[in-house]
């Protein structure tokens, strides 16, 4: 017992020297700001002022329209994007896993693009795309006949959420697809086969056995796409600012809209603070949902 | 097994792929063909779908008009330095985490697992507060150090490490070897495949930071080539050749990278994801 | 054992150099400027906004700058400076993140609309003693110089000011027939003719662009002018843009919207807007300046635009024009040599023999001090001089105008997009703007 205690310490001791480098920018680069941006959030933390307000800053959040306006957008950004993002994956991924190693790799190249363009290469490029007057998008639009006037795809409050979603979409599923395809290549191929021959359709064969298998995956891919929509930033900066009229403004925006535009860094913080607490909320919702019967 | 038949979901199904690799190539072929059509090129209608007059214009004002170069510089440095930072300290927690069993073990690891889902965005303000106390704002490192206590690499770390076997490192104790060579000549060589993902991923992902470097970085020469593209686009918004050109240089890179390491990129992800 | 501990702090000790190494080898390459400082050169900082336009069209942003700062290092040999230039998008945001950070520069050079907030907020050293007897009486302007202040203090040191008005394209508006519509002393009346003939022949009109703070003078003075109503009241002490003449004023861009005559700029900012309009892709622009040629020669000169620069349309026709006033504030960073460095080099830029009046053609303004006289002696110029009898009152400094402006783009966006019912959506702007006056 006792030369067990010993052995655990100088394994602690170990672990701890291993563990360092890693803990330490943690620490400062993590977990520092984090108490910072909690303590923070009780302030009323301008350019000038620094005083003790207590709960006033999550007061004025709740009754501030933009901010619910900016997470209902959120929320419809991380709606509209996270079951498109699982289906479009699943589809691409179940038609070319088949397939061979080179169509595979074509595949994944084609979606993955867009990701490694980088976000702020294929904001620009989008810009252009969708401006009034020389953005090809309208071009092509009326050349087929489908629009008669030039539409303001950013500018319009009917189109531009969306013109922000089909965007973030593109650079959403490269990391999904891969997944997919690795994950539906290790499908244990002799339960479907005994399937197939028990008489399962193609649809039960894909429900019973290989969506069972595909949860662990679809799980991490919902967790990660919901976080990477949440923190949709540079495409609604550099596209429309929020705009028009904070119709695509999301609480990533609005909090660094609060903070280096106007100074009111207490606030900020406060929004900082229920968005990481959401994001938890979220993240922990969907383990248990998906999670029930996925070891993980 | 049944050989591909020509049915008629099948072809919808061909049909459906094609128009999507349309769809998901167009944005780079137009970012790779804008790049080298002059400014009123850009805006004539119909668009050019092929540059008409092709011009290096673009490039030689980029680069003359604009330290596009040292942006270029500024962002290879903090990309492939954050990458050697995380993937030595990741891979050192990542061993231990996988096969130490120490106090504290399952507490630290579940907070490394809650902090994988908070963006950094999240701190940001904090952070800025912090990074002008060091008093390195404006500066790479105030890019680079925030970046280093990631999560995500600990955890990726953590999944490569569970598949060195443990009797090795017995044995490798009984043989008298220390613990740091333990993990040198023992522990990394296996991890080595994770070690290269773990890298590609975070270079990919430090080059595209955009939001901590639009925080940290302000002066024209810290830039990075997305901020400098970015900024390039809030300057002269309708120049959409020049911009193209810029981020053709900023894609560039990112995309031959991921291109040449493929095969790597691929597994990091998925080991992230699956349970080895 | 021993043997097995000892390799453990090893370990360790291995770590943590590595880790320092690197930190600090990238430290090291990064800050060189710190440490030059300590010699007895003062080094100053000047982040410009684009004002002062440049010799060539294809010079790039700066290279004029950067000779006044080569021919002010000559003379003062123990001061040098750095120049960054920054744009008017994301220009601002970078100025608040770098006095968050405590990395603002020691000179901007902006003008009052956020030079005058940094003052309140106690980031700016006092001017006062460049405002001599001599300076005060050479301006001659009382209005002009209290654009500078914020309240007796003095925070902005002004070069020029010109004011803001629209430009039509000429060859646009001969082939629609209406060319002679567009003149000094038009009505509102004779501006929506113009959009409709504009419209008839096809071609784009210009934007009420909304798209963020960037240039939003330009439509403020548009919508005030439709209907001669006002932005504030007479004594700049609250917004009255919830009168009636407002609401008309409103009403009737929302329906030139509607009716494809005007753009919805909600997707635009004023740069962008301007250079639809200098690329020949719209008919006008309701943002333009005497400076305006020099800063997008290169487009107008690829596209041939020629433009016709006119006062707003107003229902009387007598329009009431914004203006710009150019000037330099210096940073309090908390180093008086810096601060004075800094004051030695705006007064420089302003006043020199040489530089100064050469500075002043270069924002394409008119100069603050008269003594200059007349800098440009061409008819155009003469005749934009003549405009500034047209200017209406200064409110760009008034408290919480920063503030305002989050809440005039939003509104705008709302209206264009027909969102908002133009009486409900000023009502409740003019509300939040009043509220913004007093809240500090």
């Amino acid at each position: 017992m006792k030369k067990a205690n010993k052995i655990r310490m100088r394994e602690t001791i170990v672990s701890y020297c291993f563990l360092a480098p890693v803990l330490i920018f943690f620490i400062i680069f993590v977990l520092v700001p984090m108490a910072m941006g909690f303590v923070t959030s009780f302030f009323n933390y301008t350019m000038t002022d620094f005083t003790f307000v207590g709960i006033d800053n999550y007061v004025r959040m709740f009754q501030d329209d933009v901010f619910i306006r900016s997470l209902i957008n959120t929320l419809i950004i991380v709606v509209g994007s996270v079951p498109v993002v699982v289906l479009f994956s699943l589809f691409v991924a179940s038609q070319t896993y088949e397939k061979s190693a080179f169509t595979r790799s074509f595949f994944r190249c084609v979606f993955f693009l867009p990701v490694v363009t980088g976000s702020v290469a294929v904001t620009v490029v989008w810009k252009w795309i969708y401006d009034p007057l020389s953005g090809i998008l309208n071009f092509a639009l009326k050349e087929g006949g489908v629009i008669e006037q030039n539409i303001s795809w950013l500018g319009d409050k009917k189109y531009a959420l969306w013109a922000i979603i089909i965007i973030l979409l593109t650079t959403s599923v490269g990391q999904p697809i891969i997944l997919y395809i690795a994950s539906m290549g290790n499908i244990d191929k002799s339960l479907v086969e005994a399937a197939r021959v028990d008489g399962a359709n193609e649809f039960q064969v894909f429900w019973k056995i290989k969506w069972q298998s595909l949860l662990p995956t679809t799980l991490y891919i919902v967790v990660i796409t919901t976080i990477n929509s949440f923190q949709c930033f540079a495409l609604i900066q550099l596209l429309t600012s929020g705009g028009p009229n904070y119709s695509t403004s999301t609480l990533m925006y609005y909090l660094y809209e609060r903070a280096f535009k106007l100074s009111e860094y207490g606030y900020a913080n406060t929004i900082g603070v229920f968005l990481a607490v959401l994001i938890g909320i979220i993240s922990f919702i969907q383990f248990k949902i998906f999670g029930n019967d996925v070891e993980y | 097994m049944k050989k591909p038949k020509l049915t008629v979901f099948n072809i919808v199904t061909y049909i459906i792929l094609t128009i999507l690799t349309i769809l998901f190539v167009f944005p780079f072929y137009w970012i790779m063909t804008g790049a080298f059509k002059a400014q009123p090129d850009t805006i004539v209608v119909p668009p050019q779908w092929w540059p008409a007059n092709p011009t290096m214009e673009n490039f030689t004002k980029l680069l003359i008009q604009n330290p596009a170069g040292k942006w270029l510089f500024n962002s290879i440095f903090i990309a492939v330095v954050t990458m050697l930072l995380v993937c030595i300290t990741s891979s050192l927690a990542g061993y231990v985490l996988a096969k130490k069993r120490f106090y504290g073990q399952k507490i630290l690891f579940s907070i490394f697992i809650a902090a994988m889902a908070l963006p950094k965005q999240v701190v940001i303000v904090p952070l800025v507060r912090l990074i002008n106390f060091m008093g390195i704002h404006d500066t790479l490192a105030a890019v680079i150090l925030p970046l280093i206590g990631w999560p995500f690499g600990v955890f990726l770390m953590k999944q490569f490490s569970e598949n060195i076997p443990g009797e090795l490192l017995e044995s490798a104790k009984i043989d008298g070897c220390g613990e740091f060579r333990t993990f040198i000549s023992i522990a990394f060589p296996i991890v080595k495949p994770g070690f290269a993902a773990l890298a590609i991923f975070t270079f990919i992902n430090t080059w595209n930071d955009y939001f901590m470097q639009l925080v940290m970085l302000t002066s024209k020469d810290n830039l990075t080539i997305s901020l400098g593209v970015a900024t390039m686009q809030a300057e002269m918004a309708t120049n959409y050749g020049l911009i193209m050109a810029g981020a053709a240089l900023a894609a560039i890179p990112i995309v031959a990278v991921f291109l040449i390491f493929q095969k790597s990129f691929t597994q990091g992800i998925t080991m992230g994801a699956v349970k080895g | 054992m021993k043997k097995k501990v000892l390799a453990t702090l090893l370990t360790c000790a291995m770590a943590v150099t590595a880790l320092t190494a690197c930190g600090g080898s990238d430290k090291g390459g990064e800050t060189p400027k710190k440490e030059e400082s300590s010699s007895d050169k003062t080094e100053i900082t000047w982040w410009a906004f684009p004002t002062f336009t440049q010799e060539n069209a294809n010079d790039a942003v700066g290279t004029y700058e950067q000779k006044i700062i080569d021919a002010f290092e000559e003379e003062n040999p123990d001061i040098s400076v750095k120049l960054e230039t920054i744009d008017f998008t994301a220009g601002p945001e970078k100025i608040t993140t770098a006095i968050e950070a405590g990395t603002m520069a020691d000179v901007l050079f902006d003008a009052p609309g956020r030079i005058i907030e940094y003052g309140k907020n106690g980031k700016l050293a006092d001017l006062n003693d460049l405002f001599t007897d001599e300076f005060v009486k050479d301006v001659n302007n009382d209005a002009l110089l209290q654009s500078c202040k914020a309240g007796d203090t003095a925070y902005m040191y002004p070069i020029s000011s010109a004011p803001f008005y629209m430009a039509f394209n000429r060859e646009m508006l001969k082939d629609a027939g209406v060319e002679d519509l567009v003149k000094e002393g038009w009505t509102t009346d004779d501006f929506v003719t113009v959009l409709e003939a504009l419209k008839d022949k096809g071609y784009n009109p210009g934007s009420f662009f909304c798209n963020g703070q960037g240039g939003d003078q330009g439509p403020r003075a548009f919508f005030a002018n439709l209907y001669s109503n006002h932005i504030t009241d007479a004594d700049v002490t609250k917004y009255t843009t919830d009168d009636a003449n407002s609401i008309k004023s409103m009403e009737l861009i929302s329906k030139l919207i509607q009716d494809g005559t005007l753009m919805n700029g909600s997707q635009y900012d004023g740069t962008a807007d301007i250079q639809n309009f200098a690329n020949g892709q719209t008919a006008f622009t309701i943002l333009w300046s005497p400076a305006q040629p020099g800063t997008q020669a290169q487009l107008l000169e690829a596209s041939k635009v020629d433009y016709l620069e006119v006062p707003f349309a107003s229902e009387d026709g007598v329009p009431e024009l914004e203006y710009l006033v150019n000037g330099f504030c210096v940073f309090d960073n908390g180093d008086d040599a810096k601060v004075e460095a800094s004051k030695k080099f705006i007064q420089f830029i302003c006043d020199d023999e040489e530089w100064g009046p050469k500075n002043v053609v270069r924002t394409g303004s008119f100069p603050v001090r008269t003594s200059y006289g007349d800098l440009y002696d061409d008819e155009r110029m003469n005749t934009l001089a003549t405009w500034t009898k047209y200017y209406s009152p200064y409110y760009n400094t008034i408290d919480g105008f920063a503030e305002m402006r989050t809440l005039w783009f939003p509104m705008c966006q709302a209206i264009s997009n027909g969102e908002k019912e133009p009486e409900a959506a000023l009502k409740d702007f003019t509300e939040k703007a009043n509220e913004t006056i007093t809240k500090k």
